[in-house]
């Protein structure tokens, strides 16, 4: 039995349709997060969720009850926003307590439920403050605060870590998941950080203009992407996507990248069961630059490992690995190389395709080729 | 060469600051010398006055014009001074700016965050009370009071001049709380509080520049406030605006410059306290908008 279920939401402002029909269900201790390019629509679906916005039309249900008529207080939900959105005028500790004391929760309990929150969050010694004379991080924690303390049924989160330098937000978010694991509520997160969403998500939704693209574990959308959309849209640097054919020689497929002299014939050593109508058709051929590598490079546990010649045209190291651009199939084409040491601009060198780790878009439709 | 050139800009900056300041200076004096000449007047003896030089200070010093124009002097029928008047227009000032502040604040509010279809529209009528000429209401509000029966009473004043005066409170609030973060009221919402929760919790705590701000621009209106005054006041509810003006204008007698002095420092006094007290506020209240962004 799903916790939130949310059924054919359709949300405009005018004319504007801003949802498109949008279907979600998490189950209880889910934490879901929304991911989708500015303006795709993630606030306003989490705006709905948390009653804030009406909606168009549609169902949303919380733990089995519609809750489509209900006030945002009704709800049983707690929401952290970007801003923090903390109350300027009282203290931290009253921020904290301001969504009982409107409950009528009794002094004495407040005071205990401000504690103990404080205590799980590290800020016992802000409690006295004012937001203004807080950090940005300081803040993100008393936000948290005010969410955790009320211990309702379902976190709604708006990309709340943006708002802090890089490496704050690491730690936060490490936190959050230590939370969340700890607590165990149902968090909906909405986020346009990818790393964000692989790290914190059970279940990922990608969201365009309105439109769900694609719902799953991390590792589904990021393995096995519903369309080019999605593809490109997770992953950084993002999935190399590159014009090609498949021929078909002898019941063994391969994938026909056109170049200037000659085209690059690469087997596909498990083709998925609907490439062998595309024989012979132009297909998109979808390769992360991490499974385009150096020959040392290469995942030792891959089974199928194509080399080519490719000309080196741009060298970007990072530290740890070095990118390296070429070009394919008329497009630039990203490898990420292990041991660049010695690449230069220009010249041909053997790169190893992970063939197992290859993934097909129809060029019409965008959808994957399964 | 480089030394030298911050030299010169030195020097040019000290030049261009002592122009300023003398030009600053001239216009300070410029601008308080009448408030100079009725100072120095008022608490001259009348002869004195009548010698000539207005701007020499006095050689008989004397609180008497003072006492007059507050306790005595015949404005009207009878000699009572300004006093009772001056109790007339803080009777209807303090509601008239009370009322409009809180109003124009709710209206703010709404405006802003409780948004409903039209509410551009309404706001745009509003504004558009802020460019009447007074002159044009008369007639109407004459009317208007005459049939809820508050014709000639301070009640009726105080009703002119909330319903002239939200126009402005409105559009002060409306600006202020527009730059006020939507999601503050989100946040609240979601703590379980209502309509007027968020805004005495919520949005009054932070609104303290722009409630000075109106209370003076209010203060400062109605107390000044002539037209409605006179046209609308009885002899018991007039304000202190239009009895200043029978005193000055009254044509029985010798004209007592030095008590018409006094009585016109202390109709303005009101607003100047006012001023004075709350004027740093009133000046960072009107920036704090800009600030914000
Ligand atoms: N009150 C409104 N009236 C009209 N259109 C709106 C309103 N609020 C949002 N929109 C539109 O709805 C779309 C979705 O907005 P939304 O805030 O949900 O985007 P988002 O995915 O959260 O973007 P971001 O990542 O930038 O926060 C946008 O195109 C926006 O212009
Ligand atoms: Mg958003």
């Amino acid at each position: 039995m799903a916790f939130l279920e949310i059924n054919r939401l359709h949300k405009q402002y005018g004319a504007v349709e801003v949802l498109k029909g949008v279907d979600i269900t998490i189950e209880e201790g889910g934490f879901l997060v929304l991911v989708g390019p500015s303006g795709c629509g993630k606030s306003t679906l989490l705006n709905t969720i948390a009653g804030l916005e009406g909606i168009t039309s549609g169902e949303i249900c919380i733990d089995g009850k519609v809750v489509n008529d209900l006030h945002p207080s009704k709800r049983d939900i707690a929401m952290v926003f970007q801003s923090y959105a903390l109350y300027p005028s009282m203290s931290v500790g009253e921020n904290i307590a301001f969504g009982l004391e409107m409950r009528g929760v009794s002094k004495a309990d407040r005071q205990k439920a401000i504690e103990g929150v404080a205590a799980m969050l590290q800020i016992e010694h802000l409690l006295k403050r004012r937001p203004g004379q807080l950090s940005g991080g300081q803040r993100q924690r008393v936000a948290m605060g005010r969410a955790l303390v009320r211990d309702p049924k379902l976190f709604l989160f708006d990309e709340p870590l943006s708002n802090l330098d890089a490496k704050l937000r690491v730690d936060m978010r490490t936190e959050i998941k230590r939370l969340h694991q700890k607590l165990g509520t149902t968090i909906v997160y909405v986020t346009h950080d990818q790393i964000e969403a692989m790290t914190l998500a059970t279940q990922i939704a990608v969201l365009k203009d309105g439109v769900l693209q694609q719902v799953g574990t991390p590792d589904e959308v990021y393995s096995k992407p519903a369309n080019m959309f999605v593809a490109d849209f997770m992953g950084s640097p993002t999935m190399n996507l590159i014009d090609a054919k498949i021929a078909n020689g002898d019941g063994t497929l391969a994938v026909e990248i056109p170049q200037r002299d000659r085209s690059l014939s690469l087997p596909v050593p498990q083709p998925p069961s609907s490439l062998q109508s595309y024989s012979g058709k132009s297909v998109v051929l979808g390769i992360r630059p991490e499974d385009i590598t150096d020959l040392d490079g290469a995942d030792p546990k891959a089974e199928h490992i194509a080399q080519a010649p490719c000309s080196v045209e741009v060298v970007e190291p990072t530290g740890a690995d070095t990118f390296v651009v070429t070009q394919l199939g008329g497009k630039e084409v990203t490898g990420r190389m292990r041991n660049a040491t010695g690449l230069s601009v220009g010249e041909d060198v053997p790169f190893a395709f992970n063939m197992g780790k290859i993934h097909f878009f129809d060029p019409a439709t965008e959808l994957r080729i399964a | 060469m480089s030394a030298a050139s911050k030299d010169t800009a030195l020097r040019t900056g000290a030049i261009a600051r002592a122009v300023i300041y003398s030009v600053l200076i001239v216009f300070a004096v410029f601008y308080l010398l009448p408030l100079f000449v009725m100072l120095v007047n008022s608490v001259k003896p009348l002869d004195e006055i009548r010698q000539g030089n207005m701007l020499a200070f006095p050689q008989a010093f004397t609180i008497e014009p003072w006492i007059q124009a507050w306790g005595e002097a015949q404005i009207g029928v009878q000699p009572t001074g300004l006093k009772p008047y001056f109790v007339n227009s803080l009777v209807m000032v303090i509601p008239a700016v009370a009322i409009s502040t809180f109003l124009g604040a709710i209206n703010g509010y709404v405006l802003t965050k409780w948004q409903f279809p039209g509410h551009r529209i309404v706001f745009g009528l509003m504004l558009f009370s802020c460019f009447i000429p007074f002159q044009i209401v008369l007639i109407p509000m004459a009317r208007i009071l005459g049939l809820l029966d508050l014709a000639g009473t301070t009640s009726g004043l105080v009703l002119v001049h909330v319903v002239y005066g939200l126009g402005f409170t409105t559009l002060f609030f409306r600006n202020y709380y527009d730059a006020f973060p939507t999601e503050l009221i989100r946040a609240a919402t979601i703590d379980g509080a209502g309509f007027f929760r968020i805004f005495r919790r919520i949005l009054l705590p932070s609104s303290g520049p722009i409630i000075v701000v109106t209370v003076i621009w209010q203060f400062t209106n109605v107390w000044n406030d002539f037209l409605f005054g006179a046209s609308f006041a009885d002899f018991d509810s007039q304000p202190m605006t239009v009895a200043l003006n029978n005193l000055v204008s009254s044509s029985t007698g010798v004209k007592e410059y030095n008590v018409h002095f006094a009585g016109a420092i202390l109709a303005a006094l009101p607003t100047l306290i006012v001023y004075v007290v709350s004027g740093r506020y009133f000046v960072r209240g009107l920036m704090a908008g800009a600030v914000k962004g």
